[in-house]
């Protein structure tokens, strides 16, 4: 759980001058109500007092993983765009203007399980927001020639994000590490798909009829707010949403059974990168040998590890080294990733993450560490929960996963359990050979 | 700074503690005592930043910071301090900016002891070590050859529209500072630089949440042991005028082109009219909001990017951030318009667009709609800029910067919303925007292409994927060949790789 954080987060870990950064994990302190309609929909309640503020997080539970149909990659967050285009009660104009109105912090983003859309306003608006929210969940109206405007939007984030190798490296990885799954392709999806976005209008309702249905989303409001109010507003507003929710098609990843690897070029100038990635499963709390990953990643290549102060502080051959589990709903490799100074050392860091990983498949790592490790999880979750946006907004990636939030207190109660020995187990069962995938980036 | 004295608080309380020593009446510590609030946050602001690089050493003062926080100190190596930390659940981090330098920490009150040692000791006593110094040096000399100049278009259109705007001035340059720069410091000019300007009559510490009087000391206490010195005077700023439209192509290959246009404004906040410009440029372009204007024309309606937005006040890492960031304050601010990447072909055409909607402005000023419905929004909107303690701590800091009396910067903000005239508005469009005079750049493959079509002021046709309105298409007449007037003589074409050396 200690990296459930979306792939690109280590764009931002290079850029920082941090000491350390925030990790999630921990017991979550505060109250929690919960609302269950008849048709599926889920709402979780946790009324913070005093800012006057409410978040208001609304979790879809499909991502890009959800794209299985060939040729629709991308959707997901294209579709996340198209959700603020309105309704015939609220068209997108109207929309906007009330949004704007509440002078709320409105946004959204898409990750390869979910799609999250968020609002933080003061609480006058309660009811309002469950009203323009609520009826563009269930009421969504635009026409072709929005959506065909929007496909050009979408392609100039693409472009955007395409300027970073970081873009270009995991896109190449995904596209080598699964064959089946719809893991294959990054959130963004496939230039070619996305170029033909203008054309997919009648998929779009579709995937909007399928996925955007009560038994698929759930809302989490956190915040300064009267718990009896908003229930009976929830009740109001989202309880004529009718259920039909369509489960994607995935195709099962099969076993990796040989070792890959690639060479991938940038167009521009970059020092090379290296990821390495193990397969392994997806996340689940019941799973022993899933968790010990954690601290089996912060042992062995977090800032205190001895290949941290090899490579990067006393050799310096690379600018970071960071590993970790990516916390998804299906299984997706452990990643190892570094940026390397001189590519006539690519083959030598190489070999001192094998080695690395060698080691930890016999040596137990000591008993007082790992105890270390397990209570500074505990403070990193708390010290995140500064304000009721941020207690809103580290839920939704909880919630995808397992559908609530009880995740949390029974990953620490399970990770506790962790013993040296597990993680030995845990290392040896996942990191083979026959599972292995690497990519090495090169600039031009 | 023995006698400090803090009221013991049931809520928040704001006190100003003057300090004891030399520096008459300028304040040094800023306490936001919360009982409520476990988590404790520091912020000390050395009164330096890349303005005081030295000529021919410009990134000495970021590398400084970096040394500070990312290297060893004089008792302990980087490797055994991060070793000490990490149990702690605590950070700490350096932000450098133009005119300031902030060290934060973060700590659980459970942890603050144990902290605060390893906090003062980073600060106070650095450790300089040579191996510390070549891996921060190559780390910033790697950012501006491959992540600025290759990895990222929109932050190099910014940085060459700042460093344009400013050349020949201490704003002149990234905080990275320059390669020739960066490559000319010694370790010596960085410990040189610490003792003049990390010095005890220089700083001021900001601190929320719940600690004593003795947690407060401990920190106080550390600072006044640093070196003797004086605060510093700012270096002054005078950039050269614009005359008429200065274009800079970058060229480079590259799928998309990126758009980043300014001029120097004389207003910063604090100042009324200030609060009513920010009326207008909230409406012409709030940052990552749907509610700007250009980005309605040129994303919204058009599809032809991912945003656009404007500014009248330094934004950085705008790409990463949905609201400003507090402790990146500067004297002297520039009027901005981003332009998120655009397809190539249509480079021309939302140059033009993005021009013609703000001359439309400046003509027409706001109108009684927009106005109104842009003082609501901002109003709540500004909420926003500080969701936590940590970051009210670190609007408390450039309250002081800027000497905004209490409430502070946002309350006023607030406050002003209801007070503000239509009037004043327009009047501070009239003595503030202008679109005669500015430096536009472009990051973009063809660049003579670019030229003559700018010089020549030829029509810039679009073409697009989908039907458009007659509205939209009627519009559009006027944009693709809407005039703006740009002298050869006033365009550069300038290689990627000519930049920041």
């Amino acid at each position: 759980m200690k990296y459930l954080k979306n792939l690109l987060i280590i764009f931002i870990a290079t850029m920082t001058l941090s000491q350390a950064t925030f990790a999630t994990g921990g017991v979550f302190p505060y109250k929690v109500e919960r609302v269950t309609l008849k048709n599926g929909f889920k709402a979780i309640l946790i009324p913070i007092s005093g800012s006057g503020l409410i978040s208001y997080y609304s979790v879809v539970r499909t991502g890009s993983r959800d794209e299985w149909e060939p040729g629709k990659s991308g959707f997901a967050h294209f579709f996340e765009h198209m959700m603020f285009r309105g309704t015939e009660r609220f068209p997108g104009n109207v929309y906007d203007s009330i949004v704007t109105s509440m002078g709320a912090d409105a946004n959204a983003y898409t990750s390869s399980d979910l799609t999250v859309y968020h609002l933080t306003a003061a609480n006058d608006y309660l009811e309002t927001i469950i009203d323009i929210e609520s009826d563009r969940f269930r009421n969504l109206r635009y026409t072709k020639e929005q959506f065909q405007t929007e496909s050009g939007a979408v392609y100039g984030e693409y472009r955007k994000g395409r300027t970073s190798p970081w873009s270009v490296a995991f896109e190449a990885f995904q596209d080598m590490a699964f064959d089946k799954h719809t893991y294959k392709h990054t959130t963004i999806g496939f230039e070619k798909d996305i170029i033909d976005m203008p054309n997919q209008y009648d998929y779009s309702l579709s995937f909007y009829k399928r996925y955007y249905r009560p038994e698929n989303v759930i809302l989490v409001i956190s915040g300064d707010f009267d718990v009896d109010k908003a229930k009976a507003f929830i009740e109001k507003y989202y309880s004529p949403w009718e259920p039909g929710y369509v489960k994607p098609e995935i195709d099962p990843e099969p076993v990796q059974t040989a070792p890959r690897s690639t060479k991938v070029t940038y167009d521009g100038k970059t020092l090379p990168l290296l990821m390495i990635g193990y397969k392994c499963d997806a996340f689940d709390v019941n799973n022993p040998d899933y968790l010990a990953l954690d601290p089996f990643a912060e042992v062995a290549f977090g800032r205190t590890s001895d290949i941290y102060k090899k490579l990067v502080l006393e050799e310096q051959k690379v600018t970071f080294i960071q590993a970790g589990t990516q916390s998804s709903r299906d299984p997706f490799p452990f990643m190892i990733y570094t940026q390397v100074k001189k590519i006539e050392d690519m083959e030598y860091v190489q070999a001192e993450i094998e080695k690395t990983i060698e080691r930890f498949k016999t040596e137990l790592i000591d008993k007082s560490m790992l105890e270390i490790l397990k209570k500074r999880d505990k403070y990193q979750f708390l010290m995140q929960l500064d304000s009721p946006e941020s207690v809103a907004s580290i839920l939704p990636q909880y919630i995808t996963l397992t559908g609530d939030i009880k995740v949390i207190d029974e990953y620490f109660a399970n990770y506790d359990k962790i013993t040296p020995e597990q993680i030995v187990k845990s290392v040896n069962k996942y990191f083979v050979e026959s599972g292995k995938n690497l990519l090495i980036l090169t600039g031009n | 700074m023995k006698t400090i004295n803090i009221l013991v608080a049931l809520f928040i309380l704001l006190v100003h503690i003057p300090t004891n020593g030399n520096s008459m009446s300028n304040d040094k510590v800023i306490l936001k005592i919360n009982k409520e609030n476990p988590i404790i946050s520091i912020k000390v602001w050395f009164k330096v930043g890349s303005q005081d690089d030295p000529k021919g050493k410009e990134g000495l003062s970021y590398l400084t910071a970096s040394m500070l926080t990312q290297g060893g100190t004089a008792k302990n190596t980087f490797a055994s301090m991060t070793e000490k930390l990490f149990p702690l659940a605590s950070y700490y981090s350096a932000r450098p900016s133009v005119e300031m330098t902030i060290f934060e920490g973060k700590t659980h009150k459970d942890n603050f002891d144990e902290f605060v040692s390893l906090f003062n000791e980073q600060i106070t006593e650095p450790g300089f070590r040579e191996e510390d110094f070549t891996r921060l040096k190559n780390d910033a000399l790697n950012y501006i050859e491959t992540t600025l100049r290759y990895s990222s278009d929109e932050e190099l259109g910014k940085a060459v529209l700042y460093n344009t705007i400013f050349n020949g001035t201490p704003y002149g340059h990234i905080l990275q500072g320059t390669i020739s720069g960066l490559k000319s410091i010694t370790l010596e000019d960085v410990k040189n630089f610490y003792s003049t300007y990390f010095n005890r009559e220089n700083y001021v510490v900001a601190i929320t949440g719940d600690l004593s009087q003795a947690q407060v000391s401990k920190i106080t206490d550390a600072l006044e042991k640093l070196n003797p010195g004086k605060e510093n005077t700012p270096p002054a700023i005078k950039a050269e005028k614009i005359e008429g439209i200065n274009v800079v192509i970058i060229e480079k290959q590259a799928n998309a082109t990126a758009i980043s246009m300014g001029y120097p404004i004389d207003l910063v906040r604090g100042n009324r009219e200030w609060y009513a410009l920010s009326i207008a440029n909230s409406w012409l372009g709030e940052h990552r909001n749907s509610s700007s204007h250009l980005y309605q024309i040129i994303r919204e309606e058009r599809g032809l990017n991912y945003g656009d937005y404007s500014y009248i006040e330094n934004f950085p890492n705008g790409g990463r951030f949905q609201m400003p960031n507090p402790n990146a304050p500067k004297r002297h601010q520039i009027f901005e318009i981003w332009i998120r990447p655009v397809p190539n072909e249509t480079k021309h055409f939302a140059f033009r667009a993005a021009i013609r909607e703000f001359e439309k402005l400046l003509k027409n000023g706001m109108t009684d709609d927009t106005y109104s419905a842009t003082r609501s929004f901002l109003r709540n909107y500004v909420l926003n800029y500080a969701p936590t303690e940590d970051a009210r701590l670190g609007y408390m800091i450039d309250d002081k910067f800027y000497n905004i009396p209490a409430p502070g910067h946002i309350e006023t903000f607030r406050n002003l919303m209801s007070k503000i005239s239509l009037a004043e508005v327009n009047d501070a469009i009239k003595k503030n925007f202008q679109s005669e005079n500015m430096v536009i750049v472009f990051i973009t493959p063809d660049a003579e292409a670019l030229k003559n079509a700018l010089v020549n002021n030829e029509s810039s046709p679009i073409v697009y994927s989908s039907p458009k309105s007659d509205f939209i298409l009627e519009e559009d007449k006027e944009i693709i060949n809407y005039p703006i007037k740009i002298k050869a003589e006033n365009i550069k074409i300038v290689k990627v790789d000519e930049l920041f050396n």
